[in-house]
């Protein structure tokens, strides 16, 4: 880490405590679909809560935090699922060890890039601006992301309801979704190299030899 | 059997139109490299000035753009988006000095950009081939014909200011833009298998979001198609 670098994070820190005093202000406005709506947002609130007090313990060193942050995220999403969706169509050519494998590498990267996103937090504030309902069982968060010095970007968060318990299955930022770009990466390179090209992709990507 | 899974697969509308990929490849690595060696190091220079200082340029930049988002405005049939811009433009000029300071923003007129791709899109135009250019990065063949129109028709200061003022411009433009992005473009280099389709998507799914202004997604059902698709045939 560079001086400059540490400098940021001293600012980071300063600035993670303000943003946590401005959350108390934060109130979900209704939604327009009020009964299966309101249980969504108060999961994105508390979600954004308990990041964001993660990232304001100052007792915690990079690697706790990092561990923490990805304990919060892995909770509250279901990454099997997230996975399936992702894979598409060649969910249904692969076999059983194939799924296994493809799995347990795909929750692997992505709660490697999530804990690390989150960690590069920089102040940001978020807002509930609305929530509606997609079908019986997603509904669409709204929030409103405001960066010290830079505009707000709009990110939604799709919830579904599964088995009595609320996940988080895609994040859409600025039109964006998560779900639908790595989809396009997988599929890329299965079509390309075929799903043994493709778990062979991750392992290299997470350091790991087959 | 691969086939008409495709065919009945909803979802296949979310494949990318890209048939010249072997040379968009080519001219995305050949970016990576000047990025690499040139835009990157300039962007990280540039992002040593003092935060007031990045503002006002990009302020300024924003301000001479604000002529060909009205008329775009306007082409898109959005008088109300096009009044937005005017006042933006006629506060910031006067009161924001030539466009340094964004005193609109504070007056409650919040900014927003249009160009003649996305005119294009509202009359009913197709993306086309996705196209990577060269040094301007992602593109469609809608979006390269948009900006030519957009630079060369309606972008006034082209025949008001000298060529080497717009040389500066531009310039300008390219080193904030790059600045601005670097912590999506690093995210992407770190976390993806496979950063061209990255891009490509992201694009894609970019400008659609642009197009509708905001408004909610109506009828995108190769997106609805994705969160329908069960995992129950995974037990």
């Amino acid at each position: 880490m560079t001086p400059s670098e540490c400098g940021r994070r001293g600012r980071r820190r300063f600035l993670a405590a303000s943003a946590a005093a401005a959350l108390l202000l934060v109130r979900p406005r209704p939604g327009s679909s009020a009964s299966a709506a309101a249980p969504a947002a108060r999961f994105i609130d508390s979600l954004g809560q308990k990041v964001i007090a993660i990232l304001r313990d100052e007792r915690l060193d990079r690697q706790a935090r990092l561990d923490r942050l990805t304990r919060i995220f892995d909770e509250a999403t279901d990454l099997s699922l997230v996975a399936r969706l992702v894979l598409g169509r060649y969910w249904r050519e692969a076999s059983e060890p194939q799924r296994k494998e493809y799995v347990a590498l795909f929750r692997a990267l992505v709660l490697k890039t999530m804990a690390e996103r989150l960690d590069s937090y920089g102040g940001e504030t978020y807002e509930i601006v609305g929530t509606q309902a997609v079908d019986d069982r997603d509904t669409i968060v709204s929030t409103r992301i405001a960066r010290p010095g830079g505009t707000p970007i709009a990110v939604d968060w799709r919830i579904r309801e599964q088995s009595g318990r609320l996940v988080l299955i895609d994040i859409v930022a600025e039109g964006v979704s998560m779900v639908v770009t790595q989809r396009s990466e997988v599929t890329e390179i299965a079509g390309r190299a075929g799903l043994d090209g493709l778990l062979e992709e991750m392992r290299r990507r997470l350091g790991r030899s087959a | 059997m691969l086939a008409a899974l495709g065919a009945a697969n909803p979802a296949a509308a979310l494949e990318p139109n890209d048939p010249l990929e072997p040379v968009n490849r080519v001219v995305f690595g050949l970016n990576e490299l000047v990025d690499v060696i040139l835009l990157g190091p300039v962007s990280e220079a540039y992002g040593e000035l003092p935060s007031p200082v990045r503002t006002g340029v990009r302020n300024v930049l924003d301000n001479l753009r604000a002529p060909v988002t009205f008329v775009n405005d306007l082409l898109q049939g959005e008088p109300d988006r096009a009044g937005t811009t005017f006042a933006r433009f006629f506060i910031n000029s006067t009161l924001g000095v030539f466009g340094l300071f964004d005193i609109a923003s504070e007056l409650g007129h919040q900014q927003h950009k249009e160009d003649f791709g996305q005119t294009l899109a509202v009359w009913g135009v197709v993306e086309g081939p996705f196209l990577m250019l060269p040094l301007l990065g992602p593109s469609t063949l809608r979006d390269l014909g948009g900006l030519a129109v957009d630079q060369l028709a309606l972008d006034p200061w082209n025949t008001i200011a000298g060529g080497e003022l717009q040389a500066a411009r531009a310039g300008s433009e390219v080193i904030d833009t790059r600045y601005r992005l670097d912590p999506v473009i690093r995210d992407v280099r770190r976390n993806s298998l496979d950063p061209y389709a990255t891009v490509r998507s992201a694009y894609a799914q970019r400008r659609a979001a642009e197009i509708r202004n905001g408004r909610p997604p109506v009828g995108r059902p190769a997106y609805q198609s994705i969160f329908e698709e069960n995992g129950d045939d995974a037990e």
